[in-house]
């Protein structure tokens, strides 16, 4: 911006000059604004590539206000943080807390046809901002802020000359959010009742009539990963969930260890820890 | 000069000084509201609450801040840690902003310098406590995935869900009082309220606003986050030490914003209640004097909260969406088309009547549209007759009680007081 | 501190004395207080079952469908305030008043069409 503002300021008297505040809280912003979006890509966890995305927002948001437009500024804090919860909410529900990204392309070719695209993209948007620094002038920033209103005269503007793409927006954005929501949604009125679901069970349209044991309750474990053991000693495989069957051996195996007793921990009752205990005999 | 000016002419010392000030208020507020929020909540319960620190426990504040610091904390193995660490950062920071905008009081003088009792007056004021709100909310949600376990996964994941559905609500309640002041700030609104309070006038976006502002800030009994009987301690249950207390105070201090906010947008802001403002020629509306009355305000309303605590059951939260949702968003759009037909239906022509007329009338459809259609009849409601079961006639009459004499009435009580044992039973044999 | 920047700064000071409040709480805390893990103390708290793994859960896809409605009825209210601001200007009266209406009528069939279909019904 700094180096546009320059530019904006030679193509013309009438165009405001950059201020010191706005030049300092530009290179403040920026910087946090280009990290928060380098992050993201960068990211491992889905979490925290959502988290940079809010900085980035945020940055961009204080960006609109020193420029002077403090109603889109506002706006872009509310409106957008909300939109990444929905997109927070989004990973937290398909993915669970563990998975980071897979490195496993499943596309023919997927590196060479991002690079291209990549490549026209930027060159699209390079062109775009070359255009705009060089060609368009800034117009119309002193009628909407005129008299300190920057709300009404943006509502002035709204209402008057550009009723109808807000009109075609506002429609076209509910069309998709409902799409989204509609699809999101799965239909749960043809839910089987209990009663149902019972007599189900004893025709035999489930494996068993009963519902599945619970893990084993242990002085040294009480974990939903140690099977329970059947009254002739043998243990009962199904007592443990499908979800820890199908998590990876390795992620659990020191888990269960630990619980079960297998490797020795410091006792449960000690007032200090394993260190400082073995220190004092 | 106006509200504005006599800001712009702050010079730097009070402006500072202003900034201490609504820090002090915001944490000094925050801890007389945790033990008046204890001690009140023990009347309400029947037990006398902290009484052992100070007079009346009123120390018990400090004391507890004192305490917590040199606790130890426990992170535990699974959390995230960086992100475990900025959580608190994230709920406490940003809620102080509500009360930057805030008018705590009109033009006073101090040490000779003209100004206003506000630390700045922005003419998107109301839209920066929203702002402040919706990024108050990361830290409760992050908190709750950082931690790594489910309980505190789904505190953050309802409070994400509960803070931005109420968030609507509240914005929509706003807007209703926007409609009469044409203006976002937060100084122009008190001002337009020297008539009527909006309380009154909105009466229904008031309403609203209530609410949701219980359910904005995670508050019984819209406590979910941190329903205690379902999820531990919700969010914050793998917090300990100061990073519990940290979420703590941000919470109460969520409370008076919104009681702020509150109090200014409904309740005439620092504006003497109406019996008061008519003593002295509105004496009690200048000077200083203001401020009493809005931090009277404020106190109300945060005893309006912990009233609330200690009288209703926490909701389910179905119920809680559904009253979220298909109840206060859908009533406070209709308020809001009714309340712009009133203002404007003098400037309407005949044709202007009639599309707003037509325009209602498909309102009026679209809500009946909204009633569900079918409703199964319930599997475990008493069948009125039939079905083999033996139900009584519905026109069943009770025989009355039949009358107990003296004697056994004397007799019943003696019962009593046998079994009483050593309790004082005099009144059954009266 | 005067004009624009300055009112806006105001308000950035303010979350900075925030954000300076609470990093001086954690680090006095940070000197304060004693730290003496053990493994049992590390473990997560699930009410007395040891914990196996990480946070596994998946979250329910109807949080999701209500953050879209608040993106839906976000924008709306963005919309609606300088709407609010304006429409009783001369001038303003009925024509805005009918285009607000033509606006909440969009939100209001896509509200409905959702509402029928069960969406907001929390199951």
């Amino acid at each position: 911006m700094s180096n546009s503002a320059m530019l904006l300021a030679q193509a013309g008297a009438e165009v405001a000059k950059v201020s010191t505040g706005e030049a300092i809280s530009f290179w403040i912003l920026a910087p946090l604004a280009l990290g928060g979006a380098l992050g993201m890509i960068f990211a491992r966890n889905a979490v925290h590539s959502a988290m940079f995305l809010v900085l980035t927002m945020l940055s961009l948001g204080v960006m609109y206000m020193v420029q002077q437009a403090p109603f889109l500024g506002f706006v872009q804090i509310i409106v957008y943080t909300g939109a990444i919860m929905m997109l927070f909410l989004f990973v937290l529900m398909l993915v669970g807390r563990d998975s980071s990204d897979s490195v496993v392309e499943v596309l023919r070719g997927q590196r060479v046809w991002a690079a291209i695209l990549g490549i026209g993209l930027a060159g699209l948007l390079v062109t775009g901002v070359a255009e705009a620094l060089t060609s368009v002038r800034p117009v119309g920033l002193a009628e909407q802020n005129a008299g300190g209103a920057n709300v009404a005269n943006i509502g002035r503007s709204v209402f008057t000359d550009y009723l109808f793409p807000f009109e075609l927006t506002s429609a076209l954005l509910i069309t998709a959010a409902l799409g989204a929501m509609v699809l999101g949604y799965t239909d749960k009125s043809k839910r089987r009742t209990q009663r149902e679901t019972a007599d189900a069970r004893f025709r035999g349209e489930h494996d068993r009539p009963s519902p599945l044991p619970g893990p084993g309750v242990y002085a040294t474990a009480n974990s939903v990963a140690v099977p329970a053991l059947l009254p002739d000693g043998s243990i009962a495989p199904e007592s443990v969930s499908a979800i820890i069957e199908a998590t990876a051996s390795r992620e659990l195996a020191t888990d269960i260890e630990t619980v079960a007793g297998a490797i020795p921990g410091p006792d449960a009752h000690a007032l200090k820890p394993a260190a400082a205990k073995e220190g004092d005999k | 000069m106006s509200r504005a000016e006599l800001l712009a002419d702050d010079p730097i010392w009070l402006i500072l000084l202003k900034v201490l000030c609504i820090f002090l208020f915001a944490l000094l507020t925050a801890m007389i509201t945790v033990w008046a929020e204890r001690r009140l909540i023990g009347r309400m319960q029947n037990r006398p609450g902290p009484n052992r620190v100070g007079p009346f426990g009123l120390l018990q504040p400090i004391a507890d801040a004192i305490k917590m610091p040199f606790k130890e904390e426990i992170v535990p193995r699974t959390a995230d840690k960086v992100t475990y660490r900025l959580a608190p950062v994230l709920a406490l920071s940003p809620t102080m902003i509500g009360l930057a905008v805030m008018p705590f009081g009109p033009e006073v003088s101090i040490f000779g310098e003209r100004t206003v009792l506000q630390l700045v007056d922005l003419p998107v004021g109301v839209l920066v406590v929203l702002a402040a709100a919706s990024i108050g909310v990361y830290g409760v949600v992050l908190a709750g995935w950082s931690s790594g376990t489910p309980y505190p996964l789904l505190g953050g994941l309802r409070s994400a869900a509960q803070v931005i559905s109420y968030e609507i609500a509240m914005g929509l309640a706003i807007v209703a009082v926007i409609l009469q002041t044409h203006s976002l700030s937060l100084g122009d609104i008190v001002d337009s309220q020297q008539g009527l309070w909006f309380g009154i006038a909105l009466f229904p976006a008031f309403f609203i606003y209530l609410v949701a502002m219980v359910g904005e800030t995670n508050r019984a009994p819209f406590d979910l986050p941190e329903a205690e009987s379902e999820l531990v301690a919700g969010f914050h249950t793998e917090y300990s030490s100061m990073k519990f207390v940290i979420f703590y105070i941000a919470e109460y201090i969520n409370m008076i914003v919104v009681s702020a906010m509150g109090t200014t947008l409904f309740l005439g802001g620092y504006m003497a209640p109406w019996p008061i403002s008519l003593i002295g020629d509105n004496y009690f509306n200048s000077g200083w004097w203001p401020m009493l009355w809005f931090i009277g305000k404020i106190g109300l309303a945060l005893f309006f909260f912990i009233w609330l605590r200690g009288t209703l059951p926490r909701y389910r939260y179905d119920q809680f969406m559904k009253l979220g949702w298909k109840f206060l968003v859908p009533i406070s759009l209709v308020f809001i088309v009714a309340l712009t037909v009133i203002n404007v239906f003098d400037q309407l022509s005949t044709t202007g009547i009639l599309i707003s007329a037509g325009f209602f009338i498909l309102l009026l459809i679209a809500l009946v549209m909204m009633i569900p259609d079918r409703r199964e009849p319930r599997a475990g409601r008493v069948p009125l007759s039939g079905g083999g079961y033996p139900v009584p006639p519905i026109d069943l009459q009770i025989p009355s009680k039949p009358r107990r004499t003296k004697q056994a009435r004397s007799r019943a009580g003696r019962r009593q007081t046998v079994a009483a044992g050593a309790k004082e039973g005099d009144d059954g044999v009266s | 501190m005067h004009g624009y920047f300055g009112a806006y700064g105001l308000v950035a000071l303010l979350l900075v004395v925030g954000a300076v409040f609470v990093t001086v709480a954690l680090t006095a805390n940070r000197l304060l207080r004693p730290a003496r893990p053990t493994p049992q103390k590390l473990l997560t708290y699930e009410c007395g079952v040891d914990p196996v793994g990480g946070g596994w859960a998946q979250s329910y896809v109807r949080y999701y469908v209500f953050t879209f409605l608040y993106v839906v009825f976000a924008v709306d209210a963005v919309f609606l305030f300088p709407w609010a601001t304006v429409f009783a200007a001369p001038g303003f009266g009925v024509a805005t008043l009918v285009e607000m209406f033509v606006f909440l009528g969009f939100l209001a069939v896509g509200i409905l069409y959702a509402w029928r279909k069960g969406v907001l019904s929390w199951a």
